[in-house]
């Protein structure tokens, strides 16, 4: 993988609930609302293994 | 429309709030604008031509929060709290300029921003329903009251100052102090402005008879002689002055009561006469010239001004202040010298300062008004220096230039909005004449929402002054009768702060400027209705001059602080009831709290009178009058602590509150419970419990893990305490209801026995049922939000800008997302990294580890860009910490009965009911009991039972069962538990709530019965694995190789003297040696035993050798040799355990020229 190019993040608007995907550099604002506060999406990864 | 029906009220909870958002209303309405026209405009002389520039405040304008940016949208409290920024809005004044008298220029100037208090008149929540609100992110009981600074919230505190307008006598050895001749007697008044900014008073008594009146002016008090000021304020002859002051004198009465005067008075108002000839100041103008030459150099802007302007400034801005008739003050000077002769005569007794009568509140809106007031103050003056100082520096510049003078005026024009932000973010005022306030520090507070009682609490908490903290007496701290209805007896803590940070009761609230109907008061027209009513009920008016008569014929009135008449003794009883039934009709004029002080006469008792009070900022709170008691609603009047300790007012409590039949009531309290605050209504039953029980739970109450909000998902609170399964109470008194605590519950009913089971419940450790804690009970989290602002280390000097980014290191791609934040949802434990940085000079990417000892799951993570132009650059990371019940964790009832869970018992192991197969939620022991009386407990167990068993909430109302009985059978005595008994005997339970329970352990029954049922239980916020500090070895202090201390570093904790003694009594020395030495600074020592000393050991390289290798073990290490650096032998090294510091301290004392030396020797020699 390019360390100059990560993959980007999916966040959602905090005003609106839009989601947005930004790369690094990209300015912190919904393409919606104009909203600039954004969440993070939660992640798909599986974050517990042991099922007991 | 059957949901909004449903919706519940919350009128009252907002009730509650009214003082801090009425206060900042009125600040916003008018108060700004009035301390804006009081400010005396600059004026500024161009010496080479000789104009004259005048500069002065007209209209001010508080803008709504908006904002940044070119769309000038709304602001939202929430974007401030998760930005970490302040709610504030612009704040413009139109600054006025006028040349030589011409054509006024007006020009709006910007000062900064102020910070807007929530539900405020400029909060865009204002009037928001509760739909709404949640709309914005907020809770649906939002309350505001509080300021949003850098995102935290902050409310004013409550301070407790002296009343104002009130002159009140005081005895005090400091005063003793001023000078020669002084004695510890005077009369001290608070005169507060119509803006709220006042000016102490001092009338000093000196020992030949005279009088000295003081007051501060920066910092220094200045004394004036009494006569000189009467001669000042209006043109009177010494006769006039004479025979106003001996007025209230007559040798027709002798030792009466309610006489005041004494035939000493004529003496000494000779002597204040005589002091004034003797300065050869005979007319009102020579009196002015020296008040105005004396005062010229202190008096800011009257450099110019002849000796009279300033002696009449000196006259309107520091004596009586809240007049503005010279004939006002005149009159009012004459009635305090009355009352200090009368003090010093014995004939009326010293005011207690301590005393909720002679108080009222500091509310923060007024201490906004007196700050920006000072600051623009401070900002015109120092305007005119800097216009001033160009002057005389620059021959070119032409006063007549406007804009050059603009260009001027901007340079320091945002500093007031900039000075009022950090006055709220830090509680401190920086002012340099004080404000006339009893302190600088601690003007407010952070409003944390730990829970619901908390949050409330620090709204209704009114604090009598930090400097009263540091006094060794305790008599400010008392509970005094006077604050009955006003101040809560049982909600204040324990400990440092007792008595002094009090709280107000529920029913209790602060005038405000505001009247019922939500229109400002015009206290004018007021005061001018009550005039005209005093006038009809047989005052005398007098005008101008005081009434040649005084106590016991007639009565002085004073109406805000000023003496408007007078009224006959025989006649004043009845005013006082006419006035007061007055006071419960809105279209009288009279206003609803007005304060009616009537003092009576009385033989050496306070000084009589009758005080009328209709400013703001008083304590007052409703009481029925009986004498309307027929009309219901109309007959709540409102009092104030001043009248009522005058007043007689009945109370149902069931012993009607210890009255006697010869003073027949006038007054009735509404309820008994009126004299609880919020947190100690919501103690079921508190009646039946000991006080101290009911002062713990107050505390308790507030140290709860509560559902802390609805909103959670939008806080960005610094930490949280989250409960996850809270239930609503089975018993509840009215309170609970009444202001919507269930909207945040803060317990679980737990199925309680009380019973000695297993050992593990002595001295207040109680027993859990593991089942019941794995079931949900009590399962609570601790949400952090980190904020990282990357830019703010831009700002402190490093010019480097660094942006997350996540390295392409495989380790640390597993907890950080490829934008350098880690991922929602995901467990990262202590010392993982979870966010990284990269630094865009050195291209280094930086991991961030986390801190702490326990696991988190990140919760949210919120990028923000309102502050940066494109880089991600400011982000909140909120974490989630679980926490179970587990031993050590501290639960409480809501009667002070706190306890420590010590075991998890399995549930198959606990005891279970005969009938029903219940088994206990939790165990306490009965020890608990008998030496607390908490009887309310035990009711509520009861209580709930029944409730439960019934499925309806039971009211537990204090004093509600004695306020009932009373009305039906005075004579049959009255037991809760004949209403409870039955509700379990209908279901075929024990009456008393006892149960036969079988042991979970042997399957035995036990032999007794046992008291089972449920109880509400709070979990506290001490949690163990927040507290607990174990160590065997670790970090060491550098300097003496001991350990370190504190928590967070992996310190230890001293083990001391005491604990060593315990360990030499035990004769655990081996244990004492591992504590003391092994686990603290152990060291091995090599010493010279030629010279004794452990310092000059010098270390020998030695050879290179071959070091053979054995598999499998580790080189073998050269033992490394000694020789004694001062000797220079390495014969006679000796190696000795000593503790470091040991070492530590010969090289301190060699430092100083002092040799230490050991001398070594066997066991064997040693005893020679």
């Amino acid at each position: 993988m390019d360390p100059q190019q990560p993959e980007p993040v999916s966040y959602i608007c905090g005003d609106c609930g839009a989601e947005n995907t930004l790369k690094p550099g990209d300015v912190i604002q919904c393409r919606e609302c104009g909203y600039r506060i954004l969440y993070k999406k939660r992640t798909r990864r599986i974050v517990q293994y042991e099922a007991r | 429309m059957a949901s909004k029906a449903k919706n519940p009220d919350y009128a009252a909870l907002r009730e509650l709030f009214r003082p801090h958002i009425d206060s900042f209303d009125y600040f916003l309405d008018e108060g700004l604008e009035k301390a804006l026209l009081s400010i005396r405009p600059a004026e500024i002389a161009d010496p080479s031509t000789g104009s004259k520039l005048r500069i002065s405040f007209e209209k001010p304008h508080v803008l709504p929060p908006m904002r940044e940016g070119r769309l000038s949208e709304p602001l939202f409290p929430f974007e401030c709290r998760q930005a970490r920024t302040t709610y504030k809005g612009e704040f413009r004044v139109d600054v006025a300029f006028q040349y030589d008298g011409g054509v006024v220029v007006r020009e709006s100037f910007n000062f900064g921003h102020l910070p807007i208090m929530l539900k405020s008149k400029l909060c865009h929540l204002r009037g928001a329903d509760p739909q709404k609100l949640v709309f914005h992110k907020e809770e649906a009981t939002e309350m505001g009251g509080y300021f949003i600074c850098n995102g935290l919230e902050r409310l004013g505190r409550l301070l407790i100052i002296q009343k104002s307008n009130y002159p009140m006598g005081m005895v005090r050895k400091s005063f003793r102090a001023r000078g020669a001749g002084y004695s510890d007697k005077a009369v001290v008044m608070r005169c507060v402005r119509e803006d709220q900014s006042s000016v102490s008073l001092k009338l000093y008594y000196l020992q030949n008879g005279s009088a000295r009146l003081g007051f501060w002016i920066r910092g220094r008090e200045f004394l004036l002689p009494v006569g000189i000021v009467l001669k000042a304020l209006i043109d009177t002859s010494d006769r006039e002055i004479f025979v106003s002051l001996t007025c209230c004198y007559n040798d027709k009465y002798q030792r009466e009561k309610g006489v005041v005067g004494t035939q000493l008075i004529g003496e000494r108002a000779q002597i204040i006469l005589d002091e004034v000839r003797t300065l050869s100041l005979l007319t009102r103008l020579q009196c002015l010239k020296h008040i105005g030459e004396y005062f010229q150099p202190v008096m800011d802007g009257f450099e110019s001004e002849s000796h009279e302007t300033v002696a009449e400034a000196v006259l309107r801005d520091y004596i009586f202040v809240h007049l503005s008739n010279n004939h006002d003050k005149f009159n009012l000077l004459i009635f305090i010298l009355q009352k200090l002769y009368a003090l010093v005569d014995q004939t009326a007794a010293p005011d207690n300062p301590d005393a909720l009568q002679n108080q009222e509140v500091l509310l923060p809106g007024h201490l906004v008004t007196i700050y920006v007031k000072e600051k623009l103050q401070d900002w015109l003056s120092k305007s005119r220096r800097l216009i001033q100082e160009e002057i005389t520096k620059d021959k070119s510049f032409e006063l007549k230039n406007l804009n050059h003078i603009k260009k001027i005026l901007n340079r320091n024009s945002g500093s007031v909005g900039r000075a009022v932000e950090s006055m709220i973010k830090l509680g401190r005022l920086n002012t340099a004449s004080g404000l006339d306030l009893p302190q600088r520090e601690g003007m407010t507070i952070q409003a944390e929402r730990l829970n619901y009682c908390r949050f409330i609490a620090h709204f209704r908490s009114v604090h009598r002054g930090a400097s009263f903290a540091k006094m060794r007496t305790t008599s400010v701290r008392k509970l005094l009768p006077e604050s009955w209805g006003f101040l809560c007896p049982v909600h204040t803590p324990d400990g440092e702060p007792c008595g002094l940070l009090n709280h107000m009761t529920s029913t209790c609230c602060v005038a405000s400027f505001y009247s019922s109907d939500g229109k400002i008061k015009d206290f004018l027209k007021i005061r001018m209705s009550i005039l005209t009513v005093l006038v009809g009920i047989g005052m005398t008016p007098l005008t101008p001059k005081l009434e040649r008569a005084g106590p016991p014929e007639v009565l002085h009135v004073l109406l805000d602080g000023c003496v408007v008449g007078s009224i006959a003794s025989g006649k004043v009883e009845k005013a006082v009831a006419h006035l007061r039934s007055l006071k419960l009709f809105a279209v009288s004029g009279i206003p609803e709290d007005l304060e009616v002080g009537y003092v009576p006469l009385s033989l050496g008792g306070a000084y009589p009178g009758l005080y009328l009070y209709s400013n703001p900022a008083r304590f007052i709170r409703p009481v029925r009058n009986l004498s309307h008691s027929s009309n219901g609603s109309q007959s709540i009047e409102l009092i104030g602590p001043f009248e009522q300790a005058f007043m007689e007012i009945r109370c149902p409590d069931g012993g009607d509150g210890g009255r006697k039949e010869s003073f027949p009531a006038t007054h009735e309290e509404i309820h008994p419970t009126s004299i609880l605050s919020v947190v100690a209504n919501l103690t079921p039953w508190s009646d039946h419990n000991q006080s101290p029980r009911n002062m713990y739970q107050c505390q308790m109450a507030k140290q709860t893990m509560g559902f802390s909000s609805q909103a959670l998902k939008f806080r960005a609170d610094v930490k949280s305490y989250h409960l996850q399964t809270p239930q609503t109470p089975i018993v509840r008194t009215r309170t609970y209801s009444k202001y919507c605590i269930d909207e945040f519950p803060t317990g679980t009913n737990a199925i309680v026995a009380v019973l000695a089971y297993s050992g593990y419940d002595m001295e207040d450790a109680m027993i859990l049922n593991k089942s019941s804690v794995e079931r949900g009970m009590c399962r609570g989290h601790i949400y952090q939000t980190e904020t990282i602002d990357l830019a703010k280390k831009l700002d402190r000097g490093d010019r480097v800008l660094e942006i997350f980014a996540r390295s392409n290191d495989r380790k640390m791609k597993s907890s950080i997302d490829s934008d350098g934040l880690p991922y929602i949802g995901e467990t990262i434990h202590p010392n993982e990294p979870w966010y990284s940085t990269y630094n865009t000079l050195t291209s280094v990417t930086k991991p961030t580890t986390l801190k702490g000892s326990e696991p988190v799951i990140i919760d949210y993570v919120a990028v923000d860009g309102t502050s940066s132009k494109n880089y991600m650059q400011k982000v909140n990371i909120r974490t989630r910490r679980t926490r179970n019940p587990i031993i050590g964790d501290k639960f409480s009832s809501r009667h002070g009965q706190k306890g420590v869970c010590s075991q998890l018992w399995p549930d198959i192991d606990m005891p279970f009911s005969a009938v029903t197969g219940m088994r206990p939620d939790l165990i306490i022991n009965p020890h608990a009991f008998p030496s607390r009386m908490t009887i309310g407990m035990l009711l509520e167990s009861i209580a709930a039972k029944g409730g439960s068993l019934h499925g309806k909430f039971i009211d537990a109302t204090p004093f509600a069962t004695s306020k009932d009985a009373n009305q039906d059978n005075p004579s049959k005595p009255y037991s809760v538990v004949d209403e409870l008994g039955p509700l379990l005997a209908s279901h075929g339970f024990n009456y008393h709530g006892v149960e036969v329970l079988y042991s979970g352990v042997f399957g035995t029954e036990l032999t007794c019965e046992i008291f089972i049922g449920p109880v509400y239980y709070q979990r506290l916020r001490h949690m163990v694995s927040d507290k607990f500090q174990v160590r065997s070895t670790g970090t060491v202090d550098q300097i003496t190789r001991q350990p370190i201390g504190g928590r967070k570093r992996g310190g230890g904790i001293r083990f001391g003297e005491m604990e060593r003694d315990a360990m030499l009594a035990h004769g655990a020395a081996y244990l004492l040696h591992d504590r003391l030495h092994s686990c603290s600074d152990y060291h091995i020592a090599d010493v010279c035993s030629n010279c004794g000393s452990v310092l000059t050991a010098t270390t020998i390289q030695p050879q290179k050798r071959a070091v053979r290798e054995i598999l499998g073990l580790p080189p073998a290490r050269a033992p490394k040799s000694f020789t004694c650096h001062a000797c220079e032998t390495s014969k006679g090294m000796e190696t000795v355990a000593m503790p470091y510091v040991f070492k530590y301290l010969a090289a301190e004392l060699a430092a100083m020229n002092i040799k230490m030396e050991l001398r070594l020797s066997n066991s064997a020699k040693a005893t020679e």
